[in-house]
């Protein structure tokens, strides 16, 4: 199985970034966790992360032609804001799942709003930056999720 | 050592869940997600309460009555945390009390409440809280709130 995990604005400054909400980690330790616990089954993931809405399209788009079986957006503060993103996830065939850190609808007004939400099979938040792990985990391990990405 | 103990709270409308076209399972009911979710805690070592309540009145009173009698909290409103801004209130107020003890507390839904046709289907609303939230993964939802939970608790 093949997992791209896509990260958008700011997630490069993990760690360092209002750790009060976004925790110490930095996204090297937690790319570093999730492609331990993928590997150990012989699944492959594909950590990302760009500060560019366009590039994070042409990664979506990357993983239609290269037909990557899953991926985990966290999109960051384009969830509220890109509509280029959600029509992109919707041509994605594959399982999708949104990521976040935090909790956005615990947040400010202007969180509670996500257009990628509509757009993916599952949402996951609010599970710090353990989420992840914890989504890659659950991916690799229950065949039936696997076989309902193409 | 004791075991870590938590409550599963499932709301209004869940012991059918025919209507629900989910990822995991063709013919999904509360009791395949029962045993899943007791498998899941067994193997973990934590000790597992699972209810169900039609009456949204009885729910939040088991929640409130409940609190200290358990580490964490696994809750699936369904789309009921908004049915009624009493209920909305009684919800947040329970959850920040959960979530001021600093234990985790995690809200579940079997399906993606996003999706359109779903306009009931609110997120939990406790501002200040510390709540998670897994939505649209099946009876995987509850795995991976459990999962969560005990990370949580193990850290704490």
């Amino acid at each position: 199985m093949n997992i791209y995990v896509i990260n958008g604005p700011n997630i490069n400054l993990l760690g360092t970034r209002e750790p009060e909400i976004y925790g110490k980690e930095t996204l090297e330790s937690i790319s570093k966790k999730c492609i331990e616990i993928a590997s150990k089954d012989g699944h492959d993931v594909t950590f990302m992360q760009s500060n560019y809405e366009g590039e994070i399209v042409d990664w979506i788009q990357n993983a239609i032609t290269k037909k990557v079986d899953a991926i985990v957006i966290n999109a960051a503060a384009y969830t509220h804001t890109s509509i280029a993103i959600h029509d992109a996830l919707k041509s994605y065939s594959g399982y999708k799942v949104e990521l976040h850190i935090s909790n956005p609808h615990l947040r400010e007004t202007f969180r509670h709003i996500s257009y990628i939400s509509s757009a993916v099979d599952t949402i996951v938040a609010g599970l710090g930056t353990d989420g992840y792990s914890h989504v890659i985990e659950l991916l690799v391990r229950f065949p039936v999720l696997q076989n309902k990405a193409k | 050592m004791n075991s870590n103990k938590i409550l599963i709270l499932n709301g209004p409308g869940l012991a059918d869940l025919s209507n629900c076209n989910e990822i995991g399972h063709d013919n999904l009911t509360l009791d395949i997600v029962q045993e899943k979710c007791s498998e899941t805690c067994k193997i973990l070592g934590l000790e597992m309460d699972f209810r169900q309540k039609d009456d949204e009145a009885e729910l939040l009173r088991v929640l409130i009555d409940d609190i200290d009698s358990f580490d964490a909290f696994i809750i699936n409103p369904v789309g009921h945390s908004h049915s009624s801004s009493i209920n909305q209130d009684m919800y947040s107020s329970a959850i920040n009390k959960i979530s001021g003890q600093n234990k985790p507390v995690i809200e579940v839904h079997i399906e993606n409440i996003f999706r359109q046709g779903k306009k009931n289907h609110k997120p939990l609303q406790a501002l200040g809280s510390s709540v998670g939230f897994v939505s649209g993964l099946g009876m995987y939802s509850y795995v991976l709130a459990i999962n969560a939970v005990n990370k949580q608790l193990n850290n704490n």
